[in-house]
C-alpha cells in the first residue's frame, strides 16, 4: 500500500506540472482531472474514504465538468500541448525544480508512510471521517448555514456579472 | 517531513508558479487556482486522517464549498470578459476600446 501511495504521490506532482506549465486550458483541464483523481488515491491510502469519494464526486462531477465546458469559451487554433516547445520547457524547469527540492530535503525524510485514521476500526461502526463530516450537522450548524448563504450570494453573483444589458454589475456586456 | 507533506507543499507551490507567471488565458490562471484549492483541500484532509482528529473531517467539506462559490464567481467573470472582447487572452484586457 505504501508504494501505491507513493505513486499516486508522483501523480499528483506530475498532474500540477502539466497544469501550471500553461498549455492550452483543455489540456490544463485534463491535468486537473489527473491531479483529481490521483488526490482521491491519496486519501483512500490514508484511511479518508468518504472524504475521497466526496472529492471524486463534486470535483469530478461537479466543477471540472464546468471548466471543460467553459474551455470552449478559451478556443484557439493552434493548441499547445505538452509537446510544444515553450510548455516542454517549462515542464522539464518544475519538473528539476521539485526533484532538487526533493534531493536537498532528503535526508530529512523520517518515515515513508505515517499511520493512518482508524487504529481501532474493530471497535467502531463508522470510519472516522464519515463520523467526522457528521459533526457538521450537528456542532457545525452553523458554519453549515454560513456556507449555504455564500452558496446562494454566489447565486446571485454571478447572475449578475452575466448579465449586462445595462442592468448587472458590468454594464458593458 | 514526510513525502505526502512535501507532496501537497510542492503542489501548492507548483500551482502558484503558475498562477503568477503564466497568464496567457484567463482560464488557465483559473485553473491553477484551482489546483491551490485541491491541493489545499488534500492538506486539511490529511491533516485529520494522520492526527485521528476527526472532528477536523468537515473543514475539507466547507473549504470544498467556498471554492465552489470561487470558481463560480472566477467562471462568471471568463463569461463576461468573452462575451465584451470576444476572448479570455488577459493581454486583450489592457486595452481601453472593446
Amino acid at each position: 500500500m505504501t508504494y501505491i501511495v507513493f505513486l499516486f504521490l508522483v501523480g499528483l506532482v506530475l498532474g500540477l506540472i502539466a497544469v501550471a506549465s500553461n498549455p492550452s486550458p483543455y489540456f490544463a483541464a485534463l491535468g486537473l482531472v489527473v491531479v483529481a483523481g490521483m488526490g482521491c488515491g491519496v486519501l483512500v491510502g490514508h484511511g479518508g474514504s468518504f472524504l475521497s469519494l466526496v472529492l471524486f464526486l463534486i470535483y469530478l462531477g461537479g466543477m471540472l465538468v464546468v471548466f471543460a465546458y467553459s474551455a470552449a469559451l478559451a478556443a484557439e487554433p493552434y493548441p499547445e500541448t505538452w509537446g510544444s516547445r515553450p510548455v516542454a520547457f517549462y515542464m522539464m524547469v518544475y519538473l528539476l525544480g521539485v526533484v532538487l527540492v526533493g534531493w536537498a530535503l532528503w535526508g530529512g525524510w523520517y518515515e515513508g508512510s505515517w499511520v493512518s485514521s482508524d487504529e481501532m476500526f474493530e471497535f467502531s461502526v463508522v470510519r472516522g471521517d464519515v463520523g467526522g463530516v457528521a459533526v457538521m450537522y450537528s456542532s457545525g450548524g452553523g458554519l453549515l448555514v454560513i456556507g449555504a448563504w455564500v452558496l446562494l450570494l454566489t447565486l446571485f453573483v454571478v447572475l449578475e456579472l452575466t448579465r449586462g444589458l445595462s442592468r448587472g454589475a458590468l454594464r458593458a456586456v | 517531513m514526510t513525502p505526502v507533506h512535501f507532496t501537497f507543499s510542492s503542489t501548492f507551490i507548483l500551482g502558484l508558479t503558475g498562477l503568477a507567471f503564466h497568464r496567457t488565458h484567463l482560464l488557465s490562471a483559473l485553473l491553477c487556482l484551482e489546483g491551490m484549492m485541491l491541493s489545499l483541500f488534500v492538506a486539511l484532509s490529511l491533516w485529520s486522517l494522520q492526527f485521528n482528529v476527526t472532528n477536523f473531517s468537515a473543514a475539507p467539506m466547507l473549504l470544498l464549498a467556498f471554492s465552489a462559490c470561487e470558481a463560480g464567481a472566477g467562471l462568471a467573470l471568463l463569461v463576461a470578459t468573452a462575451r465584451t472582447h470576444g476572448t479570455d487572452h488577459l493581454q486583450s484586457l489592457s486595452l481601453l476600446q472593446c
